[in-house]
């Protein structure tokens, strides 16, 4: 049991220490998890920037076409407003004394701007004021004059500044404005005469914001565009993207800031029209277009590449490493369990587990080595040990003196002595029996005869002998006196004691390629408690145990170490009546021929 | 055909040898002992007078022991039976025997029933070859050169090789390609002497002087060829009638 856990836990390993698989596959584990955050992130990173990137360039492209269209358009009309500068009804307006000046004429001079104006669209007014303050104005009744301001110099000073150039501002300077409150986009200029280069009056031509907003609906930009004045005047498009509006959009460089709406993130960029007080917004929304999908392509796949051969790193490191350590480790296992040091002779692929091989195979060899000079010690000493016991009963002298003294009763006559010595001569012969451990079965029954013979001496008629063995079993190997201590334990422990003449049978049959063999005594008996006591004592017991029994058990046991198998004895007996005692021997192929 | 087969027994236990006398049946076997011997030396200076055809050789014996006996009996009586007598304790010895023409060796000490049985086959062998050879018992059936005289050549080499113990008629015999009896009775012929009585004329007369120069008996023993110090001390009562030690002080006086 102890030993059977101590395995469990050696190949569990030690607690604390984890094995090479575990910790590689969770190395593995963490590389691919720590590889799938940081793909995640760059790619969450580079699609955002990717897509604000596009979104930035869509935006900017866009506003800067708008912004010089818008540019462009107002170009225009500042070439009309040099067109209806030129008009003679103007010019004559412009030259005529203040005198002069009448209603009809001013009215002339309405119709000739308005002919002009007639080839156009979207110029809302023209306003001519001259040096004196008259003024001739088309459209004039949809707007409120601020004379105030009109008599001050203040609202000019820019178009004056001109020097002839046209001036762009919102809602006539502040002179006048629509009575609608639509705000207008005003192209103010000084007009000088022709002839005599002097300043004859300022036009200011309004141009309705309907345009912007018609041009943002042919463009289909009415949503995301929003055109304001630079003073957060809302112009044309969207009016919602007015709350967005920042001073940043002064610039005449496109500028974006992100926001995030209901609707998601979205991206307001804006910019000032070049030379104009006007800021053109955009709203665009994060574009899907804006994800590089080629590139995510292209990580991914080398994302899936990486998790395969991590996967067929883990595995080869398995398969080639772990397996191998845990292979090896088992039959080093096997070894120890089964006590058998075995070479480990399995194949190994790789120089540093053959290495490990090797040196467990010599480490075994070592051990092997070591046994078996301990065995050799043992043997030597077991051996010296046999031969001083040898010499101690120095048979050559008793058997000399055996033969001498026979001599001498032969010569006295005393023929019975000389049998006697004889036998137990013969008996001593055979006991020792040069010294071999097994025998044949007629010579342990020759010994048995001899002991019998010589114990009929001792104690007269009370023993009878019999023998039964047949011709096939008389040659099969037996560990050498077997017969004799049961013999003994017969006499001594069975039929001395009941005071009559006894019987000792021996019988000797081949049943089934295994020799019985019958001692069978009409002694006392023996109870059913000596009989187990006999049968199941234990190798361990017997150091103690300085028994009667003692001598019976000891050859059951070399018997069971001879044919190594427990059950080579059966004991039959009936109290006073006989003790049958068979002993059955295994022995393959042991036979020898005298 | 019933000339009783000859037994001798090699022991140097004479109790032994007695108890192997008396207690076997020899005539019941057809056999008689005819000899005894106590060493091996012994054996190899009387075994020509005694001419067995079975010999009972123990294997510890002192000065020769029984294989080498053996050894030398195997090679000049190549009839001659011999059974090996040993005690377990010299099993490992005995084992040589294996390798000599060894008719049997036996475990001592010796049970009635088991020698009997062996000599039951030796007598049974003994037969059959005397049937086969029975024919040719004429003497010696070799040729003798007829101008030269061996005896002479003989005499001399004895007289060279009287110190080695191993001597004896046979060897002699074999050395100079003749058969024994033709030897033995061509010596006495010329010599008047019996050849063992010659060779032990030798060695004593050399043994007396080495008496007389105060030599120790067992060194003149061995010097003289008979290096069994109680067959020599035999020997030299019997050629001298006297003991050597008393002959020693006799001759120092």
């Amino acid at each position: 049991m102890a030993a059977k856990e101590h395995t469990k836990r050696s190949l569990s390993g030690e607690k604390g220490k984890t094995s090479l698989s575990s910790s590689l596959r969770r190395m593995i584990l963490g590389i691919i998890f720590i590889v799938i955050v940081s793909f995640l992130l760059s790619v969450n990173f580079i699609t955002n920037n990717e897509r604000l990137a596009y979104t930035e360039r869509n935006a900017d492209s866009l506003l800067r076409t708008l912004s010089s269209r818008i540019a462009s358009d107002i170009e225009n009309y500042k070439e009309l407003s040099r067109i209806i500068m030129t008009d003679d009804k103007l010019v004559t307006f412009l030259r005529a004394d203040s005198e002069s000046v009448d209603i009809g004429m001013i009215n002339d001079t309405r119709y000739g701007v308005m002919d002009i104006l007639y080839v156009t669209e979207g110029v809302d007014s023209v306003m001519v004021l001259r040096e004196d303050m008259i003024m001739m104005a088309t459209n004039r009744f949809f707007y409120k004059y601020d004379y105030d301001v009109m008599n001050e110099e203040e609202w000019k000073e820019d178009i004056l500044k001109a020097k002839g150039r046209a001036v762009v501002t919102l809602n006539c300077n502040g002179v006048a404005s629509r009575s609608d409150n639509k705000p207008v986009i005003t192209i103010g200029r000084e007009i000088n005469d022709i002839l005599s280069q002097k300043r004859t009056g300022v036009m200011l031509m309004n141009i309705s914001v309907d345009t912007l907003a018609a041009m943002l609906n042919q463009l289909n930009y009415d949503e995301n565009i929003c055109i304001l004045g630079t003073d957060k005047t809302f112009l044309a498009g969207n009016r919602e993207l007015i709350q967005y509006y920042t001073d940043e959009f002064l610039s005449e460089k496109v500028v974006s800031v992100s926001h995030n709406t209901e609707n998601g993130k979205v991206l307001i960029s804006g910019c000032k029209v070049e030379g104009l007080p006007i800021v053109i917004m955009n709203i665009s929304p994060y574009a899907p277009e804006g994800i590089p999908y080629t590139v995510l392509y292209v990580l991914l796949l080398l994302l899936s590449v990486f998790i395969v051969s991590a996967i067929l790193v883990a595995a080869y490191i398995r398969n080639n490493i772990t397996k191998p350590v845990f292979d090896l480790s088992k039959i080093m296992d096997s070894n120890k369990q089964t006590g058998e040091l075995k070479q480990i002779e399995k194949e190994m692929k790789y120089s540093e587990l053959d290495m490990l091989k090797t040196s467990y195979n010599s480490m075994i060899d070592y051990v092997k080595e070591l046994i078996g000079a301990v065995i050799d010690k043992e043997k030597t000493v077991q051996r010296m040990e046999m031969r001083v016991l040898q010499e101690q009963i120095k048979p050559h002298f008793l058997y000399n003196s055996i033969e001498t003294i026979g001599y001498l009763a032969l010569e006295a006559g005393a023929d019975k002595v000389h049998n006697a010595l004889e036998t137990l001569g013969s008996f001593y012969r055979n006991f020792l029996s040069k010294g071999s451990r097994e025998i044949t079965l007629s010579r342990e029954i020759a010994i048995v005869k001899d002991y019998l013979s010589l114990q009929k001496l001792r104690y007269g008629d009370i023993i009878e002998d019999e023998y039964d063995i047949s011709d096939d079993v008389k040659n099969f190997i037996v560990p050498k006196l077997i017969l004799q201590p049961i013999v003994e334990n017969s006499i001594y422990h069975g039929i001395r004691i009941k005071g009559e003449k006894g019987t000792i049978k021996i019988t000797g049959r081949l049943i089934d390629s295994a020799l019985h063999l019958i001692v069978r005594d009409t002694g006392v008996g023996m109870s059913k408690e000596q009989i187990e006591e006999i049968l199941n004592k234990k190798r361990d017991d017997s150091a103690e145990d300085e028994s009667a029994s003692f001598g019976l058990w000891d050859t059951i046991e070399r018997i069971r170490i001879f044919c190594d198998r427990e059950d080579v004895v059966r004991i039959r007996s009936e109290a006073g009546e006989y003790t049958e005692i068979e002993l059955i021997i295994y022995s393959e192929g042991l036979w020898k021929n005298e | 055909m019933s000339r009783r087969y000859r037994v001798m027994l090699i022991d140097d236990e004479e109790s032994a040898r007695k108890l192997m006398r008396a207690s076997i049946d020899w005539e019941e076997l057809g056999l008689e002992v005819v000899g005894e011997a106590a060493s091996g030396i012994e054996a190899i200076n009387t075994i020509d007078d005694i001419k067995p055809d079975i010999a009972f050789v123990d294997i510890s014996m002192p000065f020769m022991n029984g294989i080498e006996f053996t050894e030398v009996a195997t090679e000049r009586y190549p009839d001659l039976i011999i059974i090996i007598m040993t005690a377990f304790d010299e099993f490992e010895y005995a084992r040589k025997c294996v390798s000599l023409p060894v008719f049997e060796y036996m475990l001592k000490p010796m049970v009635r029933s088991e020698v009997t049985q062996v000599l039951e086959r030796v007598r049974e062998r003994l037969d059959n070859i005397r049937d086969d050879s029975s024919e040719f018992d004429g003497d010696d059936g070799l040729s003798i050169p007829a101008d030269i005289n061996p005896t002479d050549q003989i005499k001399r080499f004895v007289e060279e090789n009287y110190t080695d113990s191993q001597l004896n008629l046979a060897f002699v015999a074999q050395h100079f390609g003749f058969s024994s009896s033709y030897l033995s009775r061509k010596f006495k012929q010329d010599t008047g002497k019996n050849f063992v009585e010659y060779l032990t004329e030798l060695r004593m007369n050399k043994a007396m002087k080495l008496a007389q120069n105060n030599t120790k008996m067992f060194l003149a023993a061995s010097e003289v060829g008979i290096p069994d110090p109680n067959y020599f001390s035999r020997c030299f009562k019997k050629f001298t009638g006297k003991s050597y030690s008393d002959y020693m002080s006799e001759k120092r006086s």
